[in-house]
């Protein structure tokens, strides 16, 4: 198994990705090399099952596999199209498998606030993952708890409500509000 | 409609790419998002602004067991080519299967291998581990001695875990250490492994009862 690949692999993943849309099966397990650690860890996070996320890990990539023809470089980047994948279908095994253990989201990392130093991620040199570090780091506290804990917990609106006790309707507001504050932030 | 509304859509396609729109409101997007160009821009706009946020998650190595699950599911010759040459589907059945039959007697190449050396630097033994990963084999390398009454033992070392024994060391030539499934998830979870001296036979406990003589870094390839 290779090295697991880092945000700075964005070019080579495209690559490979286009040549599996030309069936081109060495590229294949390059990308399989190359992105599934961080794939797994993902779906480990939203499945909380070694066996189930090994289970998706399967079935994304054989999506990957077919779908690969429908990656546009120019519609948008390569990693968000395989996450975006994964999530899905992590979410939509834990929607089946009803599999929701009660242990809690502690491992996941905080996202600094507006006062606290930005250094250690502006230091990975990543743009992207600055702007959004900034802008989550820009809402709300609650807002930013909710937003965090749906995504890399693939958590529903009710799902976040029972991890931090708060009611349901509290939650979807601030979803909604941290979502429109955070598209005005990013697009600024 | 105003639900239409672009300010409206945008924020949809943010709560479909969070995950947080769900059930049926969650399969209607998804249709429209596959009718409807703008729509799905939106989306794929979404998706990549959250998508930095798994650089925060610590990768995590999957069985080696997974890889070759995949290439099962996903068939071994190239589909599209397949339907593009109807008329040549019984010539390329019987490729494939000469394919097939080819690859089983090429295993290809390992997908980690491992120089055990002695402390002098003598290389002893070449440990590779199959590209299925369902064994290991072991080549004598170097000038290898040990007394008959004893043997060597080889262990993965996961981290975090005890070592798990792989099997015994060869005094000569080759040998092949077929790979049960604890095993397999050891080496997938191991940067090292390590030969022990043992009693002949091997650790009757399971664990290293003798000191460990080598430990050498699993190289992926």
């Amino acid at each position: 198994m290779a090295e697991s690949a880092g945000p700075e692999s964005e070019p080579e993943i495209a690559r490979l990705l286009a040549a599996c849309a030309r069936q081109d099966r060495q590229a294949f397990q390059r990308l399989y090399e190359r992105a599934s650690p961080q794939l797994l860890a993902c779906l480990l996070h939203i499945l909380r099952s070694r066996a189930m996320a090994e289970d998706a890990l399967q079935d994304v990539f054989v999506q990957v596999w077919g779908r690969a023809g429908q990656f546009e470089s120019g519609r948008g980047s390569a990693w968000g199209w395989l996450i975006a994948i994964a999530r899905y279908r992590a979410i939509d095994l834990q929607r089946r498998e009803k599999c929701l253990t009660t242990e809690p989201y502690a491992e996941i990392d905080e996202i600094p606030g507006d006062d606290e130093p930005q250094e250690a991620i502006v230091g990975l040199g990543q743009r992207a993952t600055a702007a959004l570090t900034n802008c989550l780091g820009a809402l709300q506290p609650r807002q930013r708890e909710c937003i965090l804990l749906a995504y890399q917990g693939g958590l529903s609106h009710s799902g976040v409500a029972a991890e931090i006790g708060e009611p349901l309707g509290s939650v979807k507001s601030w979803i909604r509000r941290g979502l429109a504050a955070l598209k005005r932030c990013l697009e600024s | 409609m105003k639900r239409d509304e672009p300010e409206m859509l945008d924020l949809l396609a943010a709560e479909y790419a969070l995950g947080t729109l769900r059930g049926a409101a969650r399969r209607s997007f998804a249709q429209r998002r596959e009718r409807d160009p703008f729509v799905d821009r939106r989306v794929r706009a979404w998706e990549d602004r959250f998508a930095s946020l798994i650089w925060r998650l610590v990768p995590v190595a999957p069985s080696p067991a997974i890889w070759t699950a995949i290439e099962r599911r996903v068939g071994s010759a190239p589909r599209a080519r397949w339907r593009a040459l109807p008329a040549a589907i019984a010539a390329a059945a019987v490729l494939g299967l000469g394919w097939l039959l080819w690859q089983q007697l090429q295993p290809g190449a390992p997908q980690a291998t491992a120089v055990v050396a002695s402390e002098a630097g003598a290389a002893l033994w070449r440990v590779a581990l199959a590209a299925d990963g369902d064994y290991i084999e072991v080549d004598t390398v170097g000038d290898v001695r040990f007394p008959d009454e004893r043997s060597r033992e080889l262990w993965a070392l996961p981290a975090n875990t005890a070592p798990v024994s792989l099997g015994l060391m060869p005094a000569s030539g080759r040998v092949r250490l077929v790979l049960d499934d604890d095993q397999r998830a050891a080496l997938a979870l191991a940067a090292n492994v390590a030969v022990s001296d043992e009693p002949k036979g091997g650790s009757p406990t399971g664990a290293p009862t003798g000191p460990v003589l080598y430990v050498a870094a699993l190289a992926r390839t």
